[in-house]
């Protein structure tokens, strides 16, 4: 009976040792990445990646799990963040999970995560080829010459879509007459069939119908000018740098690590996401699908979150679209 | 694209199809899988469909579409089996195959009977598919002229005519369980302005009444339920003999074959309508139009013929409002609706423009399906019926546990138990009372697509009702809508006969 007390002794420290070690020799063990998405979207595919390229530098496997459902991610949110601060849990997420809190989704702010943003597609205004305007200006003189004259068609009220046209709309001082669609397919679609002028989806989604003429690049909705296929598309912000105050609210895909997780493993997880976003195959992966590449970690990464997190929880609660007031939550306006 | 273009592709995909092994062992196991629950009475292929639909969300879209396919045409067909063998029709749709088959097969011609039927049958498919081939790209030619008020008619008019179609008695029936199911459809957030509508503060109702739960409920839970009160007595099968019909068999009712056929499809692209509604009335033309009209019911080959051929043609027609409107053109249909969705596939008449080519892979799929519905068929005749036996009592429970996972299945929500049961329980009491539940799903499944096109029509306006007659499509079907209303009115039909009555004078 002594002897396996003992024995239990001894197996007890070894292990508290072995568990001491592997905290100062981040990563030990395989690392998971709950994503909040569904399989073969494009915060899928973006994550598994990055992990890919990750779990080399690292030396560990990173296994990516989609835990979906609930509220703009909240089911794989609270899952990712019911595991210890400890660096084995990741959340892959999107710009569009800011929505969960004043969804009554998740309880928490988005305050609670350290993001890394890989990248994303930026939104831009483009036109039917038989609209009579060249520039993003004669659009502009067009509209303040006449209120809301202009179909624009965006996916749903309180998309990113919806609120880059809102944004828009507040920079440059006028009014469309906003027509809502399911999907941004749906508003491509209605461009095509002449119900909207002027759609306002992602470089990824309008892509195919630019190639083939359907569609007119006007300007993008981002601070930088934008190099598609050779052909230079003008930032808006050029012209109109009051933009500046409401955009960019662009599509923001990355991962995030809960924010009480030690500094150490912070700072090795940021290196390794560094080193990945320089791989060869995630570079094609962003040129591929129009995204423009980030690589952001740290405080620059938590404060385009804050600013998504404000707009669109304002937004959704300005349009009664939100359960939750975004004051109660301390979101900042 | 041109015609030899088309051809070539055409051929392309079917090439593509049987020259993978396993995308050729998905079709004729879902085939297989169709005539199996064809067969076995209480499943029809709307329910098979919609099982299915489930197990093939981490599929590729193609195989998933060869799946449920497969699984369409295997089950529109294997109904006859039942019908023949012990009279009792595996599905609806084989019902009138009952009249004539059940007297062949007493008469010991059991074997003759199920040959023809899968002959029938196969033949049926491959005619649908042409037609589905030739009227798609006519439709779709049209596909830019659809903005929301078209949209909406379009929707409206799919439930109206679902509704005046599907009813035994009396259209309002039908019109009323098809404005249910529109009723339905309004609950959660409205899809422009975010609002939520008659949610009871309830959070699971705020992403709308899903169309799966309600669509296994309304079919499922009344069969299982009926069936199970039924006590459906299982005769012994009769003897089989020589399966494979002549082709002068064939020769001789061309004719039969190529009215049914125009029936089925024809039946098949109007919205709401299906297989079963097909085989009656190609079956009752057929005896309207026949020199000798007491053979019918007596095991005739022609009443067969035009059942079979229209129940399976029906498949293509069906396959065209759905590719080309994104309107079901069956109950099934319905179900293969929701399923490509599910795959991302929407269809429409934008669908040539963002996938141009997909009519043609299901157009190849459908007459794949068909070659293996009828190989599979001649060859299983003889052992499928033995399912038979087995009896409702130990079947239908599992059916019932398939119909929870079935469910369940789509996002993982208990809450769709929830919406299911309650619902199938509602709808077997309204089958009792007589009212068609199609129109129902249908209501369901268009009514969204009505609201939202109507509202949003009225913002692109901004509130002017004109385009509802300036718009050349809108006013033609403005004009269809108001005709199937006149039509179905019993003041209309008392001025007829008036009318035909004064005339005679």
């Amino acid at each position: 009976m002594k002897k396996i007390l003992t024995l239990l002794l001894i197996l007890a420290i070894a292990m508290t040792s072995a568990f001491a070690q592997a905290e100062l020799e981040y990563p030990a063990r395989d690392i998971n990445n709950v994503l909040v998405w569904g399989a073969g979207g494009g915060t899928d595919m973006a994550n598994r990646l990055v992990m890919a390229e990750m779990a080399k530098v690292l030396g560990v496997n990173i296994n990516v799990n989609n835990v979906t459902g609930g509220v703009g991610g909240s089911v794989g949110m609270y899952e990712g963040y019911g595991r210890p601060a400890d660096g084995y849990t990741l959340v892959g997420l999107s710009e569009s999970v800011v929505t969960a809190s004043v969804q009554g989704g998740f309880d928490k702010r988005m305050n609670v995560w350290d993001f890394f943003i890989i990248g994303g597609s930026p939104d831009l205004i483009s036109v039917t080829p038989n609209a009579p305007f060249k520039t993003v200006e004669e659009l502009v003189t067009a509209i303040k010459a006449n209120p809301k004259s202009i179909r624009a068609g965006a996916s749903a009220a309180g998309s990113i879509h919806h609120l880059n046209l809102l944004a828009f709309e507040k920079g440059i001082g006028a009014q469309f007459n906003f027509i809502p669609y399911d999907s941004s397919a749906a508003s491509q679609n209605a461009a095509m069939t002449g119900e909207v002028s002027l759609v306002i989806t992602s470089v990824q989604e309008q892509a195919e119908l630019i190639k083939a003429g359907k569609l007119r690049p006007l300007a993008m909705l981002i601070p930088n000018d934008f190099d598609f296929q050779g052909t230079i598309i003008p930032s808006a912000f050029t012209k109109y740098p009051a933009l500046s105050q409401y955009l960019p609210l662009e599509q923001q895909i990355g991962f995030a690590i809960r924010k009480d997780a030690p500094e150490a493993i912070k700072t090795k997880l940021q290196a390794a996401f560094k080193t990945a976003m320089k791989a060869e195959a995630v570079q094609k992966f962003g040129k591929d699908r129009y995204f423009s590449m980030k690589g952001l970690v740290g405080k620059e990464a938590n404060d385009i979150f804050d600013k998504l997190e404000s707009v669109f929880s304002w937004t959704l609660w300005d349009l009664g679209a939100a359960k939750i007031n975004p004051q109660t939550l301390g979101i900042p306006r | 694209m041109d015609i030899g273009q088309q051809f070539g592709s055409f051929f392309a995909n079917i090439f593509s199809i049987i020259s993978n092994p396993t995308l050729l062992l998905v079709l004729f196991g879902s085939t297989l899988m169709g005539i199996i629950f064809g067969a076995l009475p209480g499943l029809t292929a709307t329910l098979g469909v919609a099982l299915l639909t489930t197990l093939t969300y981490s599929m590729s879209t193609e195989s998933a579409m060869i799946a449920l396919m497969g699984i369409y045409v295997g089950a529109v067909y294997g109904g006859s089996y039942g019908s023949i063998m012990i009279n009792i029709p595996g599905t609806a749709a084989a019902a009138a195959t009952a009249l004539e088959g059940y007297p062949m097969a007493l008469r010991g011609e059991a074997g003759k009977a199920l040959g023809l039927t899968t002959t029938s049958s196969a033949i049926g498919t491959a005619i649908g598919m042409f037609f589905l081939v030739i009227f798609t790209p006519v439709i779709a030619a049209l596909a830019l002229q659809f903005t929301s008020f078209e949209f909406f008619l379009l929707a409206f008019f799919g439930i109206l005519i679902s509704g005046s179609i599907s009813c035994p008695d009396t259209v309002q029936k039908g019109w009323i369980t098809g404005f249910l199911g529109l009723f339905l459809a309004m609950v959660g957030r409205d899809p422009l302005q975010v609002y939520p509508r008659f949610t009871l503060g309830m959070m699971q109702l705020e992403s709308g009444i899903e169309v799966v739960p309600v669509l296994i409920g309304a079919f499922g839970i009344p069969q299982i339920i009926q069936v199970l009160k039924d006590r459906q007595v299982v005769a012994e099968p009769a003897k089989l003999d020589r399966v494979l019909p002549s082709f002068k068999t064939i020769s001789r009712n061309i004719k039969h074959i190529f009215r049914s056929a125009l029936i089925g499809v024809g039946i098949g692209a109007v919205p709401g309508i299906g297989e079963d509604i097909a085989a009656w009335v190609s079956y009752g033309t057929a005896k309207k139009t026949s020199k000798n009209p007491e053979k019918f019911g007596t095991g005739c080959e022609e009443g067969i013929i035009a059942s079979e051929v229209a129940n399976n043609a029906c498949i293509g027609g069906a396959m065209i409002p759905l590719l080309s409107m994104g309107i079901p053109g069956s109950p099934p249909a319905a179900m293969l609706l929701g399923a490509l969705m599910l795959h991302g596939v929407a269809p429409g008449p934008m669908l040539e423009i963002e996938q141009p080519g997909f009519t043609l892979k299901i157009s190849a799929i459908l007459l794949l399906a068909s070659f293996a519905m009828w190989v599979v068929g001649i060859l299983l005749a003889k052992q499928v019926v033995k399912l038979l036996r087995v009896p409702p009592a130990l079947f239908m429970p599992v059916v019932a546990v398939l119909c929870l996972i079935g469910s369940y299945a789509l996002g993982l929500k208990v809450f769709n138990l929830y919406l299911m049961i309650p619902m199938g329980i509602l709808t077997y009491y309204l089958t009792g009372m007589g009212y068609p539940i199609p129109p129902l799903v249908i209501g369901v499944i268009l009514g969204t697509m009505a609201d939202a096109n109507l509202r949003r029509g009225l913002m692109v306006s901004q509130g002017s009702l004109a385009p509802f007659f300036s718009r050349p499509v809108a006013l033609i079907l403005l004009i269809v809508i108001v005709l199937t209303f006149i039509t179905n009115m019993g003041f209309y039909k008392k001025l007829m006969t008036n009318l035909k009555g004064r005339l005679k004078k």
